[in-house]
């Protein structure tokens, strides 16, 4: 294997403008190449891995039919060509304003990425590419369509390279600062020329292992649990279990038929209990691995997070682009007094399943929640010199909630008389059951609107906290249903770029209204001062 | 019972702006044509070809049925035919500055306003119907996934190209 050497000498900024003055010496005056490179050499291998890898099944049906054996011998070569192809002509090249990412030989294709859409440029790195020092650069743009890009893989220092002079340079493509600094210039003419950037890393928030213990302990999602059984079933399956195991069952269904009630709950519970005991273990494990040595540091205005045991993400998130900001509690860790904290950006990829698995919102994975509500300046600069006077929703909230147990009571009521006759009067039950928790929901909703900010609190049994800039309004929207619209109730909805909407319910029509004409007014304000 | 909560600050303030524009007059047969179309097919094909098939195939049909039948499709015929001149009455849109602001909904009652300068483009669509009645959709976008677009149907061609053209110019010079 070549020693990763070449592909680090050709970044070194100094040799690169040598370079390109010496090749393109017309174009040069142009445009300044800050950093340009090819893919690691490394990559070739794990494309090889890979390629064997799929050429495992052809060659076992080979043992049985040998024009397999040509196939998967077609399909290696056809995979390897592919990827040394790409290999070789792969080329990044980042100027004062764009990133360009050419590659292909038939069909070729340059992808020219303006810097001040790049979004975020996020490194990812599975086991397999640690080993080999690898990482995998993911850029996105505000597009909506999550990654824009794939640069797999560079190696590490490459990348940390990379990534510090497009963040230095960013500020630059959008300023159009003028370009001073002679090609021949030694050291660091990209960095030169910008103004001084303070490098000073400041650390928001380090996750203890405990931390993540609790997260793991506490998530309350039986997905994990789910994932496992399923996974062990088709192991047993394949490996021809299942007859067996089908006998086992009856047998045991037998047993079970045999024992006594008490000694039956018993049992029961305890099967019980080790499914939970399970799923929570596994989901601990889960967490562990996925956010292991989480922090989050905030170097000028880009939080960087870095986390991960098998797959390291290293995640930037420019505080320019941060849409929402939410700090969430579910019950369990409410108790516990912990909470999570997330954070929408725009073009964020919520619709890519993929990317909120791997936690790419989570900007603190658990944390006391007094803490999260502390870091929330490091989130939206200015928050902390906003007063927000907290207001509830409107009492009429309740009215509309019992309005409703009574419908539903007599809906229920009038669809089990004809069967049970009386006993369907235990439906008016619900009224009263309504009528609290509505009560719960007013003494727990509340919202505020400050100069900058606006937020919003809801929750009776989980909790949850919001906070949208002001400046980030997309849209409002105000809705009222047919009990609303008879009490003078309104729905608030504030659309934002990134993420879901923020829906603040039961204000009265009039606090609807007056909120919903701030907002948007001050939206149209910062959108006239973006231009 | 008086408004709760009560804070002075915003008992005072002044009331927000409503939408002034009503939508053209002529959206009210286009609703009833199009979107009542399909609730006139699927009447009809329940009276006149589901009745006589239920009536000869299942052996407990009977008048009583036939009643609630009837009585279904007198319903949603007169709700295709009800729907749209109560639709379009309380329908208004409009520009306060520059908002654009829309009113809408019958049972859920809708109140939407989107600033002109976070609308990142703006169509037109004009169905096959709607053409034949004159009329355009105009169809804006913020940026975002979930619930960036925004639609005034029902509006004179002209109108709506005016909008168009209005919401482009307060937006900057052909930056759209």
């Amino acid at each position: 294997m070549p020693p990763p050497a070449p592909a680090e000498g050709a970044l070194t900024p100094g040799d690169e403008l040598s370079a390109e003055s010496a090749t393109e010496s017309p174009a040069a005056d142009e445009v300044i190449v800050l950093a340009r490179g090819h893919l690691h050499p490394a990559i070739l291998l794990l494309r090889l891995i890979d390629a064997l890898r799929q050429v495992i099944l052809p060659l076992i049906l080979g043992l049985i039919q040998p024009w397999f054996l040509v196939a998967a011998l077609a399909l290696f070569v056809l995979q390897l060509t592919s990827a040394i192809v790409r290999y070789l002509t792969l080329e990044y090249t980042l100027t004062q304003d764009e990133l360009r990412i050419r590659e292909g030989l038939l069909h070729r294709q340059e992808r020219r990425i303006p810097l001040d859409r790049i979004q975020d440029l996020g490194f990812e790195s599975t086991i397999l590419r640690r080993a080999l020092g690898l990482v995998v650069i993911l850029v996105e743009t505000a597009s909506g369509r999550g990654v824009e890009a794939r640069l797999d893989s560079l190696s590490r220092a490459d990348a940390e390279h990379l990534r510090e002079i497009l963040l230095a340079a960013r500020p630059a493509a959008t300023a159009k600062i003028a370009r001073s600094d002679d090609p021949a210039g030694q050291g660091e003419p990209a960095t030169a020329q910008l103004p001084p950037e303070p490098e000073v890393e400041w650390l928001v928030h380090r996750s203890t292992t405990r931390e993540l213990l609790v997260r793991g302990a506490t998530d309350m999602r039986m997905s994990a649990f789910a994932v496992t059984g399923y996974a062990a079933y088709e192991l047993a399956n394949q490996l021809g279990f299942i007859g067996q195991i089908a006998g086992i069952a009856s047998t045991f269904r037998d047993w079970l038929a045999s024992l006594p009630t008490v000694l039956l709950l018993a049992v029961l519970a305890g099967a019980m209990f080790l499914v939970v005991a399970l799923g929570v273990i596994t989901s601990t494990l889960g967490n562990l691995v996925q956010f292991h040595g989480f922090k989050i540091v905030l170097t000028g205005d880009v939080l960087q997070r870095r986390y991960g045991l098998l797959t390291t993400r290293q995640k930037t998130l420019p505080r320019a682009r941060v849409q929402r900001v939410t700090i969430e509690q579910t019950w369990l860790r409410r108790l516990l007094g912990f909470a999570v904290v997330k954070a929408d950006s725009a073009g964020g990829s919520r619709t890519d399943g993929q990317d909120t698995s791997a936690g790419w919102d989570v900007v603190v994975p658990l944390t006391k929640a007094d803490t999260a509500h502390a870091l929330l300046p490091a989130l939206l600069p200015g928050i902390e010199n906003t007063y927000f006077a907290w207001h509830h929703g409107s009492r009429k909230l309740v009215i509309r909630t019992a309005v409703q147990g009574c419908l539903l009571a007599g809906v229920a009521i009038a669809a089990t008389w004809w069967r049970i006759e009386a006993n369907a009067l235990f439906a008016l039950l619900i009224i009263p059951i309504w009528t609290v928790l509505g009560v719960l929901v007013w003494r727990n909703l509340g919202w505020a609107s400050g100069e900058e900010f606006f937020a919003l609190q809801h929750g009776i049994i989980g909790k949850t906290f919001a906070c949208v800039p002001t400046k980030k309004v997309q849209a409002v929207v105000i809705r009222q249903g047919i009990v609303g619209q008879l009490l003078g109730l309104a729905d608030l909805t504030v659309y934002v770029a990134g993420g879901s909407p923020t829906c603040i319910p039961d204000l009265t029509l009039r606090d609807a209204r007056q909120l919903c004409c701030d907002l948007s007014q001050r939206a149209a304000i910062a959108a006239e001062q973006d231009w | 019972m008086t408004a709760t909560c009560g804070h002075a600050r915003r008992m005072t303030a002044p009331e927000s702006p409503r939408p002034p524009q009503r939508l053209a007059a002529r959206v009210v047969p286009y609703w009833i044509f199009g979107d009542g179309m399909t609730s006139i097919v699927l009447t009809g094909l329940a009276w006149f070809l589901g009745r006589p098939w239920l009536a000869d195939n299942w052996d407990q049909w009977s008048p009583a049925l036939d009643n609630v039948l009837l009585g279904l499709c007198l319903g949603s015929l007169s709700m295709a035919l009800l729907i749209p001149p109560l639709n379009y009455a309380r329908w208004r849109y409009g520009f306060v500055d520059d908002l654009l602001l829309m009113r809408y909904g019958i049972l859920f009652v809708e109140e939407r306003a989107v600033p002109v300068r976070r609308m990142q483009h703006v169509d037109l669509v004009r169905g096959p119907i709607e053409r034949l009645f004159g009329l355009a959709t105009l169809v804006v976008f913020t940026a975002g996934n979930e619930g960036s677009a925004f639609r005034v149907p029902g509006l004179p061609v002209d109108v709506a190209r005016e909008l168009r053209d209005r919401i482009v110019q307060m937006r900057g010079d052909g930056r759209l």
